[in-house]
């Protein structure tokens, strides 16, 4: 009997303690002890499996992997909701309006800096060989595939994932979410799909917008300022750089918000312990992003690499 | 303050002139803030050291779930690892198809050095040590921890922003030579090992155009870059308003601002520092 007890408090335990993706896999795991003790305290093997299993997934060694398990598990329930009716197009209209809103002005304000660095870093190089005229190459090869994208996600995960964990997170707090579930409404539908959605449109969108921005920053830099022909400048553009390199330039662009968002609602609604809790799931959010959008842009350089060139 | 104030004159004249006033009164708040800071370190270092140990301690190792992951090393080692990378994957397929594959060794000592590196460390401060440090100043703003410092008598710019701007430049040395150390040994292994150029050819033009001076000034930016980055994140947690969200909030802002910031600094130091010229010569 007393073992049993202690059974349950674990699970019971992880009922209460967990967050809320994976509260419905702990709910599952309560129910069988309540059927070992109908057949008498005869544990079946699946029981003790179970318990085993509960008991390994509460040490405290394994919050790290139980914490990728939930956000797999809340990617999937994403992914396998999108498609369901009914689509949130209000929430998703509003998110894409607020994350292009925090967005717009930080990207351009990162944008020019970085591109106007790294073009007079590349001036000075080819300068050194006499090639000038072909200044627009380096420009136009750095923006489309490095800079675009990466700016585009360090601003929409800095400033739009950040506010999304932020207002999810408060919401957790305040336990709407619960408030939500009992009402019947899903929130991974109505709150986290939308939100994943606009982070990926708005990054897509976003990078376009770095491009434009970051080129004429280049040539307003290489022209006026390092004396660079603007006519050499604008034909050596497409040297190098092609539709292709702007198409993957794109695909990164909307992977890289697809990871941010969904990042940023994982850590928004597995949020706990009051404000300190809030900020430091902000925090999390932002170095998580950063990480991973590394990453994959390793891996998104060295597949678009192999399909342009 | 909820006394019913009577409407005024001109209200549209009057809102879009006190907006304008309004910035104006947060880019002064900000420079008392920046300038209070600063004049406190010598506080900070005469009475509040053993705070200062703590919080070297706590940047360089982190807390909570990024100390599991290995912390504030592990993020800046990972990030200038792949930055690394990138430079071997996108520099040797570039320079091959114009058949100078050997150049790859050249483009991680230039490009690394003086743009990459700097950049990409400014990233990861303001991720890991500077939205950690406004995330925690701005719980105890929330909380009014920082008005009971003040109460019992601890000078609290001092002792927790002064205190986190040394902190941060303390931290920032040892992290840059991992992030210098990891760039330069991903960009090698990736071009040497998974695209089998010869490790002397890439040794050859790496350390041809490897150049000290430059590693010396990259070094100053990351440091001004350090005090810039602390700056504005214990501004943003010292301003703190709103509840929880208001905390997830001001480090989404001061992320941003910071990031900012950091890039202005180092291209304007950039251009300081090589100058027009670029202080570059490729013929020796």
């Amino acid at each position: 009997m007393t073992r049993f007890d202690d059974e349950v408090a674990v699970t019971a335990e992880i009922a209460h303690g967990n967050s809320h993706p994976e509260r419905l896999a702990a709910v599952s795991t309560l129910e069988c002890p309540d059927d070992g003790v109908n057949t008498a305290g005869e544990s079946s093997w699946a029981t003790r499996f179970d318990v085993g299993l509960a008991r390994i997934s509460t040490a405290k060694g394994a919050k790290p992997v139980r914490a990728l398990g939930g956000f797999f598990a809340m990617a999937l329930d994403t992914f396998v909701l999108i498609p369901r009716r009914p689509f949130a197009w209000r929430e998703f209209l509003l998110q894409c309006w607020f994350v292009a809103r925090v967005s717009l002005l930080p990207t351009m304000l990162l944008a020019i800096p970085l591109d106007v660095l790294l073009i007079f870093t590349f001036n000075i190089l080819i300068m050194d060989f006499g090639a000038a005229d072909y200044s627009g190459t380096g420009a136009a090869w750095g923006t489309v595939t490095q800079v675009g994208p990466v700016v585009t996600v360090l601003v929409v995960s800095g400033a739009g994932a950040t506010a999304m964990c932020a207002d999810l997170g408060a919401r957790t707090i305040r336990e709407e979410l619960d408030a939500l579930r009992v009402m019947g409404v899903n929130p991974i539908q109505a709150l986290v799909v939308p939100r994943v959605l606009a982070a990926t449109v708005v990054a897509t969108l976003l990078s376009s917008v770095v491009i434009l921005v970051g080129l004429i920053g280049c040539f307003v830099f290489s022209v006026y300022v390092q004396h660079v022909v603007p006519g050499s400048f604008v034909a050596s553009l497409t040297t190098i750089t092609h539709a292709a390199d702007l198409v993957v330039s794109w695909i990164k662009a909307a992977v890289f918000g697809l990871s941010a968002g969904l990042i940023a609602c994982y850590k928004g609604i597995s949020v706990g312990g009051g404000p300190a809790g809030v900020g430091i799931a902000v925090n999390e959010t932002v170095v998580f992003t950063f990480v991973a959008l590394f990453a994959i842009n390793i891996v998104a350089t060295a597949v678009g690499v192999k399909v342009t060139i | 303050m909820t006394a019913a104030a009577p409407s005024k004159q001109y209200p549209r004249l009057r809102s879009a002139v006190g907006g304008s006033f309004n910035s104006l009164t947060v880019i002064g708040t900000q420079a008392e803030f920046y300038g209070k800071t600063l004049v406190s370190i010598k506080y900070a270092f005469v009475h509040y050291r053993t705070e200062m140990v703590r919080l070297i301690a706590q940047m360089s190792l982190s807390t909570g779930a990024l100390a599991l992951i290995g912390g504030t090393v592990a993020v800046v080692g990972f990030l200038t690892l792949s930055v690394g990378s990138l430079v071997g994957i996108q520099g040797y397929n570039q320079f091959s198809s114009f058949g100078t594959e050997a150049l790859t060794g050249f483009a991680s000592a230039y490009f690394v050095t003086r743009l990459l590196a700097p950049v990409i460390a400014g990233i990861a401060l303001a991720a890991t040590i500077g939205a950690g440090a406004t995330a925690q100043l701005g719980a105890m703003r929330i909380n009014e921890e920082i008005d009971a410092l003040e109460v019992i008598g601890i000078r609290s710019i001092a002792y927790l922003a002064s205190n986190r701007v040394v902190a941060g430049v303390i931290v920032v040395i040892p992290l840059y030579c991992v992030a210098m150390l990891t760039a330069y040994f991903s960009a090698r292994f990736t071009t040497t090992y998974v695209y089998g150029q010869s490790t002397g050819v890439y040794d050859h033009y790496f350390h041809t155009f490897l150049n000290p001076t430059d590693l010396i000034w990259s070094f100053f930016q990351a440091i001004v870059m350090a005090v810039v980055i602390m700056m504005v994140h214990t501004y943003y947690g010292f301003s703190a308003s709103g509840g929880p969200a208001g905390v997830g909030e001001a480090v989404g802002r001061s992320v941003r601002t910071s990031l900012i910031a950091a890039v202005f600094v180092v291209l304007f130091l950039s251009l300081a520092i090589y100058g027009q010229s670029g202080n570059f010569h490729y013929a020796g």
